[in-house]
């Protein structure tokens, strides 16, 4: 169903982008300087990268980044959020200026979209039920293994993930499922995991920190081996703007350098993850 | 022979040997031993648990025998009384289902306004604007469907004929990530709002079409021979005829546009099965807000089939004896 529905989408996407509509060089820029706005694309689901919280505002790593750099341009920060595939598919002709989303930069999506700036590493690993005997990764082999549409981690479980952004370190392909099961979003991953060990599902891949959360929260899982890959995560902006894509680098690398990324990433993640191990 | 079966069939304790036939086999085959109704047979059949299939068959008969007695009971009461008593029992059982989700209550009530104050009011606001104007294009397109200009009735029924034939989500898809393309930069309410209006539209279309046509032909001509204009004949003659046929299945519609309106949270509406999916997810509580926003989501449907009883009523009153 999924499937069925994620094709449709892709499909419509493909139709409909056939006419370019990208920014023009410097527009981005200009209009976050003018307005004193810059507008963030974020996910109000996918803790604790960027959530609602108990006071029903958007917070999370992401956010704290996001906000982070709205600060040093000069200007407030607004929060729009739409489905991740409408981010995804680029060509935002200016509703958003910005996407802080824990984005991988692939190849694929560097056609839409441009990525001037990593800002932090997510390690992916393997989840189980914690009755589960699996002990490492290789006890995986031939297992039903859940994971959302679309992403990276269904990309590496059917083996023909690239990442091609710069930095980012070389990976195996560790397990070779039984069945892969595509998932709206990580979370319903978890809500299978959590029913029994082999009910729905004999495991998941997601990422290291949305994991711990879960547990934090009381989900009955545990995470299986070391991380199986690094995945670089990037801000994203419309294509066609250098100059706004400059400034977004130029604040990252600074926000690296003075240890804000640090901060923030021990803050949410209890980890530095602004650079790989 | 048939007569001879008619003659057991219609019998009452026929119906009620079939019913508590059904309920014992189902209640046998889903086995309840570990449930609260095999806890209170324990001193009967022992421990639930080690009883075995005599344990299960015990637990179903029960089931069925309480089924049956409760249904021989209720049928003792006036009619209305009869339907109260049903419900009433089914929303306990329903209730105990959710109940034995071990929710937290707490958690629930401290989202329940928000998820009322933006979530259900966005959605019951995005609804009534949309079903307002898909009311106006299908009546336009209804008459261009009945009239004689070919070009109107060609634009009618390829209108009809996308928006009924393609899905709902790509419709908003199309109209939120289309439009740009173009030029127009609509923000995610209005092409909401498009979207559910234009897909609407065409349905009501064709039930407001079968509605006109629905009124015998006798009465235009009998308003003609009195002298009357046309337009006159169907506004006064034809058309509060043809409502009392349109009322029921567009408020039909309406409440399955209520729900989905939910689609509209692709380009990022705070509307309420948004806020549904998003504000448990932070504490990995997001059953908890489903739940609660299906019960909204209820309430507002019955709120709209009462409404719609009331306007029924005020279009039946011709056809009253």
């Amino acid at each position: 169903m999924n499937h069925i529905l994620g094709t449709v989408v892709r499909l419509t996407l493909a139709a409909v982008l056939l006419v370019p509509l990208g920014a023009a060089a410097g527009e981005v820029l200009d209009r976050v300087v003018s307005t004193k706005t810059l507008t963030l694309s974020s996910d109000a689901a996918y803790p604790p990268q960027s959530f609602l919280n108990d006071k029903n505002e958007m917070d999370g790593f992401d956010v704290d980044v996001a906000k982070e750099i709205a600060k040093r341009m000069g200007a407030e920060l607004k929060i729009v959020t739409p489905a991740w595939e409408v981010i995804t598919a680029g060509r935002w002709g200016g509703r958003w200026d910005i996407s802080v989303g824990s984005m991988t930069p692939t190849k694929e999506r560097a056609q839409v979209l441009d990525f001037p700036a990593v800002y932090y590493y997510t390690p992916a690993s393997f989840v189980v039920h914690e009755d589960s005997k699996a002990a490492s990764v290789a006890d995986l082999n031939g297992e039903v293994i859940g994971v959302c549409g679309g992403c990276t981690y269904e990309n590496y479980l059917k083996k023909n993930l690239v990442i091609d952004a710069e930095g980012a370190p070389p990976f195996e392909y560790a397990v070779t499922p039984g069945e892969i099961r595509s998932y709206e979003t990580d979370t319903n991953v978890f809500d299978d995991l959590r029913i029994g060990d082999g009910k729905r599902l004999d495991a998941g891949l997601s990422a290291l920190p949305t994991i711990e959360e879960a547990i934090k929260n009381g989900y009955p899982l545990k995470v299986v081996g070391d991380p199986v890959f690094y995945e670089p995560l990037s801000v994203a902006i419309d294509k066609g703007d250098a100059e706004f894509g400059a400034k977004v680098a130029e604040i990252i690398a600074a926000m690296r350098a003075d240890g804000t990324l640090t901060r923030l990433s021990t803050k949410w993640y209890g980890v530095d993850l602004s650079t790989v191990k | 022979m048939p007569a001879a079966i008619g003659e057991y069939t219609d019998q009452p304790w026929f119906m009620r040997l079939v019913l508590f036939v059904g309920v014992t086999a189902v209640c046998t085959a889903s086995d309840l031993r570990g449930t609260m109704l095999g806890q209170f047979l324990a001193p009967a059949i022992g421990d639930p648990l080690e009883s075995g299939w005599f344990g299960r068959i015990a637990i179903g008969a029960v089931a069925g025998a309480v089924v049956v007695i409760n249904v021989a009971l209720v049928r003792l009461l006036p009619f209305v009384a009869q339907i109260g008593v049903v419900w009433l029992e089914l929303l306990i059982l329903f209730l105990a289902f959710f109940y034995s989700f071990d929710l937290s209550y707490p958690f629930i009530l401290s989202r329940l306004p928000f998820l009322i104050t933006q979530g259900a009011f966005t959605t019951i606001y995005v609804s009534l604007a949309a079903i307002f104007i898909a009311c106006l294009l299908a009546l336009a397109a209804a008459l261009a469907r009945l009239g004689s200009s070919g070009p109107a009735f060609a634009v009618a029924t390829f209108y009809i004929s996308f928006f009924r034939g393609t899905p709902l989500l790509l419709q908003v898809y199309l109209i939120y990530l289309g439009l740009p393309q173009l030029g127009f930069v609509v923000s995610a309410v209005p092409a909401g709002i498009a979207a559910l209006s234009l897909c609407y539209g065409a349905y009501l279309a064709e039930i407001f079409r079968a509605g006109i046509q629905g009124v015998p032909a006798g009465q235009a001509e009998a308003a003609a021979a009195l002298g009357l204009r046309k337009g006159l004949i169907f506004r006064k003659i034809v058309f509060p005829q043809a409502m009392r046929l349109i009322v029921p299945p567009t408020g039909n519609q309406f409440i399955a546009m209520l729900k989905d309106s939910s689609l509209v949270s692709v380009m990022g509406v705070w509307e309420l099965m948004f806020l549904a999916r998003t504000q448990g997810r932070a504490e990995f509580k997001h059953l908890e807000m489903l739940i609660t926003a299906a019960i909204v989501y209820w309430i507002i449907s019955v709120i709209f089939e009462l409404i719609q009883a009331r306007i029924e009523q005020y279009y039946g009153k011709g056809s009253e004896r």
